[in-house]
């Protein structure tokens, strides 16, 4: 499976540098992708762009970043200027940092990519601080720049390879004080915990990757395979909509517990 | 106390128990972009327009819809009423489907986090599941219509709430497993391991997230600075990787001991390792002062 790198660079730990190649660890690709088309004409629907002023179409090679200076004034940038931003992190992971996995909430994981030696020599190096981190329990911490803004990464051993996680920026993540806080926070009865455990203890599964799979995309097909037919002999058939489930109104938490529970013993049967 | 807007609202069920809850978007990633696209020509900002691909004429938003290509240049139209009527309809409700042991969790699957608090009445229901969740170590997994899509969302126990995290597809996750596939079995033990994880022990330290800053706009600055004076550009040197016949010796050095005195030192070092930083270098590079200058920034590899 060969997917064009992402992103390619070094990653050093102090005085030791491999070079790296970094993919998303999430991908559109399998997703139904639909394309815009006008109605009237059935033709596909392209964005390009048009200069504000004269209105003309704007050639991509003419398409150029430029840096706000004041207004309506600005100063256009390169491509290879930029790379010479006097930033490191442009190029090279400097894991300047260890933390227990677990001192970083999961709150800040922003997104995943996956991180692994580019070239057969920098395999042994890489191993090292891949090897080094999950021997220490310990995550890296970095900094990045990716699509032009420095990200703060975590950096966690996996399997033969590191995944390393863009960390969302400090006013991103909202104070869960402003939510919490009002929750009465009464400790449930002895009786009633130990019954709910009990349903959680029989309610437990191992992960498994089918408790994500997605039926709504499933339908999509199934719906654009009649229409191939139908686009041969024409038929309208109106999708069904499913019935509405509405929740239970249960008034005392102990009897729907045992409910909960007998109807478990059921089904297991 | 102001009470913040919910996103959604609805119920929390698990067995027969319902509870009321609402979610609260727990992160937002706000966009920081700071470049306009212009029109290197005019100097104008461009601006984006949605033409027919044939015919070249503008096509306004109504008569924008949605085509899945079976074969080339032939589509199927969906109406938005069909997309919308593959959905199935909102029952208002986190039906918990099964618990997972949290060791089992996959992060990978990770979307977006919300804040789960109770809503009126709740707050019993809410302790409870919370309570034994926490108690039996357990995450769990619930499915909903949130926002016109049907979501698999991930829950877990937070201090007095709970978070759910919305997971990606089957489909959208990259296998770890694949993806790494092709990396040789190489397990490092020994010398090559001592001492680098000497040297994690060195670099070990305690990271707030919430002080990193982005120093990229301020270098962009600085480039931008440099361009109007018309200075030229500092060619910036490409980091050179180790060489796999140095990496024993690279990892000496930065383990901060030369050749021969290994042994003595390590076991010395490792006494009050995570106190002292290997260099001074690396000291102040914790996130409370992320805003090194420029000129410290560039000391080549």
């Amino acid at each position: 499976m060969a997917i064009r790198p992402y992103w390619k660079g070094y990653l050093k730990l102090s005085l030791v540098t491999c070079s790296v190649q970094m993919v998303p660890a999430t991908s559109e690709s399998d997703k139904v992708r639909f394309h815009t088309l006008n109605r009237p004409t059935g033709n596909r629907v392209v964005s390009h762009y048009v200069d504000s002023v004269t209105g003309k179409a704007v050639k991509e090679e003419d398409e150029v970043k430029g840096y706000p200076r004041g207004e309506d004034d600005y100063v256009m940038l390169e491509d290879d200027e930029l790379e010479n931003v006097a930033l490191d992190s442009t190029r090279t992971i400097d894991v300047s940092m260890f933390t227990p996995r677990d001192s970083i909430d999961w709150i800040w994981l922003d997104t995943p990519y996956y991180l692994s030696p580019n070239e057969p020599v920098g395999q042994e190096a890489f191993s090292v601080i891949r090897d080094a981190m999950e021997a220490r329990k310990m995550v890296g911490v970095s900094q990045l720049v990716i699509s032009r803004r420095e990200r703060a990464v975590m950096l966690e051993p996996r399997g033969k390879g590191i995944v390393l996680w863009t960390l969302r920026y400090g006013d991103e993540v909202r104070d869960e004080k402003s939510y919490f806080d009002g929750i009465d926070n009464e400790k449930p009865e002895p009786d009633t915990l130990s019954l709910v455990r009990k349903l959680i203890k029989k309610q437990t599964r191992d992960w498994d990757a089918k408790m994500v799979i997605d039926p709504v995309q499933d339908r999509l097909l199934d719906i654009i395979e009649n229409r191939k037919k139908a686009l041969k002999k024409p038929s309208k058939t109106k999708a069904k909509k499913p019935a509405v489930e509405p929740p239970d109104n249960v008034i005392n938490i102990m009897d729907a517990l045992r409910k909960s529970l007998a109807g478990e013993k059921r089904s297991r049967k | 106390m102001v009470s913040p807007r919910a996103n959604w609202k609805g119920f929390i069920k698990f067995g027969e128990v319902s509870c009321p809850v609402a979610l609260y978007t727990a992160a937002s990633s706000a966009d920081r972009i700071s470049f306009n696209v212009l029109n290197r020509k005019t100097g104008n900002r461009v601006r984006r327009e949605f033409v027919d691909g044939e015919t070249g004429d503008i096509v306004e938003r109504d008569d924008q819809v949605k085509g899945y290509e079976i074969d080339d240049g032939r589509y199927v139209v969906l109406e938005p009423e069909e997309v919308a009527a593959a959905i199935p309809d909102s029952d208002k409700t986190l039906t918990i489907e099964a618990f997972i042991p949290c060791s089992q969790i996959d992060n990978v699957y990770f979307d977006k986090p919300y804040y789960l608090a109770p809503e009126k009445m709740g707050a019993e229901a809410f302790a409870l599941l919370r309570e034994g969740m926490e108690k039996e170590n357990v995450a769990a997994i619930a499915r909903t219509v949130l926002f016109r899509r049907l979501r698999t969302v991930l829950i877990r126990p937070h201090h007095d709430g709970l978070i759910a995290s919305t997971l990606n597809f089957d489909y959208e996750v990259r296998s770890p497993e694949e993806a790494f596939e092709e990396l040789p079995d190489l397990k490092i033990e020994g010398e090559m391991l001592e001492l680098a994880e000497h040297i994690i022990g060195t670099k070990t330290g305690k990271f707030d997230v919430s002080k990193f800053d982005d120093r990229y706009e301020a270098a962009v600055t600085e480039l931008v600075k440099a361009k109007i004076e018309g200075r030229s550009l500092p060619k910036r040197k490409a980091p050179v990787a180790s060489k796999p016949g140095d990496l024993l010796k690279a990892l000496r050095e930065s383990a901060g001991m030369g050749e021969g005195k290994v042994t003595n030192k390590r076991s010395a070092a490792n006494a009050n390792r995570g106190k002292k930083a290997d260099t001074g270098e690396k000291a102040d590079k914790t996130a409370s002062k992320p805003k090194r200058t420029a000129s410290k920034t560039r000391r080549a590899s």
